[in-house]
């Protein structure tokens, strides 16, 4: 009787965490969502199973033991930040842990590819990608975003992603048939609104090769001669001062220089223009299946962002790794990925679904004891967004203009800007300093979070009545975490929090505070 | 490099140590009231006085009375016989015997932001190499290896461009930055570190089981999970607990020092930046950048128009501040080993264009050292009559950066490994001290 009636208002307790679960406008149901109807499950598989192949058969090369697969807590938050960029609510990951469905995983990639939120976060990840971080015109990066999340959103096929942003003009901005012909313009005056600019960004971002180093002089670690830079930087002789155009010149000149060079591809022996336009012939020789680094380089991208790390050499100086990295995994993948014509979707759902994806971080002891485990997972850094969106889910704080949200009124600004001062596009680098530990600590939001007046998640646990201290910290862990804890967490917290004769509200506030301050918060396992 | 499969373990050792050592379970508050110390005995320490803009040379310590770029600027007798400053620094005039002034500083880049990376971190901008800026380096260096504070202290940073950082040293380096956060002239001196004190509503009880528990799931996540990240968030977490629990050994209280040193600073935020520079240094941070950028002049430095009230408002800012400073580290027995850097990113043109205003100029222009290390009381190089060029003894950005490490005692050759592995040494290779300065 008793435990009927827990259930009872438990479940009412619930209905708060589904409220703010529909105000955070993600998914109904995730995993009886009408999406997957429609999809092909075993489609994915395939290249999931060529992936888990490959990788098997470099681990019993390398002697060492196939990682483990992670639980389906782990599972799911790893999954929601990476595709949306924020972690389930805790009824979501109810649902979810709850399911005995054996496809459960499946499912939940395919739907979370699909929702609106994947191609708004994939967008920001791009953007970073286009614009790294730190450089100087980033906010004219984040303009970039709404072509992004279109061509994310449409999954359109990377080789015309490629082909519209390199071929885009400034006097598209006026035709209404390319509505966001202004946010992809955005890529060129990012990139200093000049050939040169542009074609450095270009070959760095589709093809994986450094050419700034060129600029001024030979490149001092790579081939790369200051011919190499230019001849690329003539195809886009008609980017100047900020206006976007083909320009019918096919020969550029250095500012500071008398040698005026013509348009040359790299790596082939000479380029025949013909009469087409540069930018044209340019895209079409970028995305054209003899080009040995688009398909690669877009591969390595989309593993490193879901992996942690990139499969050869580092994602914009892939002229510097070497063929035998490249023949393990990257190239073979790349194959396959020009082969499904250039479908991101289809090549991030293999990955998800791959061991590679979802093996474990190492533990310490795994990496000192006698069995060698191959070591595949690292941690990976949340970016600011995510640090703020994960905030916003885990505190369930309003969303609606009208109700002073966090996202609105200045805060999410704020605390995105901070992190933003100390964060490394490398995954695997944790580059807070003490002005970031500091505002988690004590800054606005994680104050509120933590006082019983202000915080929503923490009211509605420490008020439901009948709930047992135990299924308190359940559900604050579960919100924060995605995850129950541990019988050791549950021992220590809950008697440290006792023995201390704090009230209840103290004792979770506490709680609720260390878990947003721990490293599992911010580090994606 | 293939990271799929190879085993990137780096410092197995280190990390298991670091696992394994326990963490000290936080005492709460109880520091607070921790005296301070003194500077680490023989501490070299470097406090940067940023003049972001561009200071023009000729206003201030390369005065030229008998040529009409001069302009209305009278110059004035120093306390060393035949050297002659601007008369809108009479407090420093004073300082001479400690002072020296590089007039021959010359460079090519004069381009704000390409001359602000050359200055800050003594190398010209390279895209493929992240250089780190001059106070992650020094304070790589120079801090020890436990400080409370951070080596590295930044106070209302102004600059072109988002250099100056660690770069390539990685975020350890990476300065804490100090702004006023009020808008109120009245206020402005309040500088701050934010977020530095917990909110109102919590307890002392309950931040002490906060960090406790804190430190208890970092140490549960760190024996499960292996990864360099999980163990730069502890350590950065360590950094900041300290910062909180010590209330940075009451460094930013700037109102336990007397009024009328205070007064003497200067009631502004670079005064009370200087100020809180030597509070700084006194508990061991070798690195300090001030910036000067206000003075109601969002530009700075960067006079070009109105050249002549502009930099007489400016001087008359830094002119009591900077003095104040040397006074108050000389009484304290700091000036020997604290070493004083004046720089901006170029000089100013000497003539004077139709606005009033002076022009980028990096041919010929000047900067100031003064403090520990150095013999004062020297001019190192000549601009001539006009001011128009290096006529005598030209010091290269690199040398300067030479002479910097020389004075606070260490070898410009050392290297640092960049990110692609590529080592960089302190100073450009090539580079060489102004010898006749340094104190042997």
């Amino acid at each position: 009787m008793t435990s009927r009636l827990q259930f009872f208002v438990l479940q009412c307790g619930m209905i708060l965490f589904v409220a703010g679960f529909y105000r955070s406008e993600c998914f109904g149901q995730l995993l009886s969502s009408d999406v997957v109807r429609d999809v092909d499950l075993h489609a994915g598989k395939v290249l999931a199973n060529w992936i888990d192949e490959k990788s098997q058969a470099q681990w019993d090369q390398e002697g060492v033991a196939a990682p483990l697969i992670v639980d389906d807590s782990t599972f799911l938050r790893r999954l929601f930040l990476d595709l949306t960029g924020t972690i389930p609510s805790v009824a979501t990951a109810r649902e979810f842990l709850d399911s005995t469905d054996p496809y459960k995983r499946d499912i939940a990639i395919e739907v979370l590819l699909r929702e609106p939120r994947s191609a708004e976060h994939l967008a920001r990840v791009w953007r970073r990608m286009l614009v790294p971080t730190g450089t100087p015109t980033e906010a004219m990066g984040q303009m970039i975003e709404p072509w992004l999340k279109d061509q994310f959103a449409r999954n359109a096929p990377y080789d015309e992603f490629a082909r519209n942003l390199l071929t885009v003009k400034s006097t598209d901005a006026t035709d209404p048939t390319k509505p966001y012909a202004t946010s992809a313009i955005m890529f060129y005056q990012a990139a200093g609104g000049n050939a040169e600019g542009a074609a450095d960004s270009a070959t760095r971002f589709f093809l994986g090769v450094r050419l700034g180093c060129a600029k001024c002089h030979d490149h001092p670690f790579a081939k790369w001669k200051q011919e190499d830079f230019w001849g690329m930087a003539a195809f886009f002789a008609g980017v100047q001062n900020g206006t976007v155009d083909d320009s019918p010149r096919t020969t550029i000149r250095p500012s500071d220089s008398d040698v005026e060079y013509t348009a040359k591809l790299l790596w082939e022996e000479e380029t025949k223009l013909d009469g087409a336009s540069p930018r044209k012939v340019f895209a079409d020789w970028v995305v054209s299946e003899h080009n040995p680094n688009f398909a690669a380089t877009a591969v390595n991208r989309v593993w490193q962002h879901l992996c942690g790390r990139s499969l050869a050499g580092t994602v914009d100086d892939l002229d510097q790794a070497n063929a035998e990295d490249r023949a393990i995994l990257l190239d073979g993948l790349a194959m396959e990925f020009a082969e499904s014509k250039f479908d991101l979707r289809h090549l991030i759902s293999a990955i998800c679904r791959s061991k590679a994806y979802q093996c474990s971080t190492v533990s310490p002891d795994q990496l000192g004891g006698k069995l060698q485990v191959a070591d595949v997972r690292p941690l990976k850094t949340l970016s600011p967004e995510q640090v703020f969106d994960a905030m916003e889910q885990a505190l369930m704080l309003p969303v609606g203009r009208t109700d002073n949200a966090a996202r609105f009124n200045g805060q999410r600004a704020t605390i995105v800007s901070r992190m933003n001062e100390a964060f490394s596009d490398s995954p695997e680098d944790f580059s807070a300093g003490i002005p970031q530990a500091l505002m988690m600590m004590n800054g606005t939001l994680i104050s509120d979070a933590t006082n019983l007046q202000t915080s929503r998640t923490l009211r509605a646990v420490v008020d439901a009545p009948f709930m047992k201290d135990e299924e308190r910290l359940d559900t604050l862990f579960l919100a924060t975490l995605t995850r129950k804890p541990s019988k050791r967490e549950r021992e220590v917290l809950l008697t440290s929090a006792k023995a201390d004769g704090a009230d209840r509200g103290t004792v979770f506030a506490d709680i609720m505070w260390a878990l947003l301050n721990s490293p599992e918060f911010v580090l994606s396992r | 490099m293939a990271q799929f499969n190879q085993f990137t373990r780096r410092d197995i050792a280190r990390m298991l140590m670091a696992g394994a050592a326990g963490i000290s379970c936080s005492g709460w508050m109880p520091h607070l009231a921790a005296q301070a110390e003194t500077a680490k005995k023989n501490g070299r320490a470097c406090i940067l006085l940023w003049m972001g803009g561009g200071p023009s040379q000729l206003d201030t310590f390369d005065p030229k009375p008998d040529h009409k770029n001069g302009g209305p600027v009278k110059p004035i007798d120093t306390a060393v016989p035949g050297i002659q400053i601007s008369e809108y620094l009479p407090g420093l005039a004073k300082e001479m015997k400690d002072l020296v002034l590089f007039r021959g500083m010359t460079s090519k880049e004069g381009d704000h932001g390409r001359a602000t990376q050359l200055m800050l971190t003594g190398y010209r901008p390279v895209e493929a190499v992240n250089y780190p800026g001059i106070g992650s380096l020094l304070a790589k260096e120079l801090a020890p290896a436990d400080g409370e504070l951070p080596g590295f202290v930044s106070i209302s940073p102004f600059r072109f461009g988002g250099v100056g950082g660690p770069g390539f040293l990685g975020p350890k380096y990476a300065p804490l930055t100090v702004s006023g956060n009020s808008s109120d002239p009245n206020a402005r001196a309040d500088l701050t570190v934010e977020n530095m004190l917990p909110p109102a509503h919590v307890s002392p009880a309950s931040m002490k089981s906060r960090v406790e528990m804190l430190q208890f799931l970092q140490q549960e996540f760190t024996s499960k999970v292996a990864g360099e990240a999980a163990f730069s968030h502890q350590a950065n977490y360590d950094r900041a607990i300290r910062m909180v629990e010590t209330q940075g050994r009451n460094a930013f209280n700037l109102d336990d020092e007397p009024d009328a040193l205070r007064d003497a600073y200067g009631r502004n935020r670079f005064g009370q930046g200087c100020l809180l520079a030597r509070r700084l240094v006194e508990r061991g941070v070798p690195f300090i950048e001030v910036s000067l950028a206000n003075s109601g002049n969002v530009f700075g430095w960067d006079t070009h128009a109105d050249n002549f009230n502009q930099v007489k408002s400016l001087c008359d800012v830094l002119d009591p501040a900077w003095s104040a400073l040397m006074n108050d580290l000389r009484d304290r027995g700091l000036l020997e080993t604290t070493t004083i850097v004046w720089m901006g990113e170029f000089g100013r043109t000497p003539v004077i264009n139709p606005n009033g205003g002076r022009d980028h100029f990096p041919l010929a222009w000047s900067t100031v050292m003064g403090g520990g290390g150095l013999n004062g009381g020297q001019v190192v190089g000549d601009t001539g009559k006009a001011g128009a060029e290096v006529v005598d003894r030209p010091v290269q950005v690199k040398d300067f950066y030479a002479t910097i490490c020389r004075a606070v005692g260490l070898n410009p050759n050392k290297e640092n490994i960049s990110t692609i592995g590529r080592p960089i040494s302190l100073a450009e290779a090539g580079a060489e001290a102004v010898k006749e300065v340094l104190r042997s």
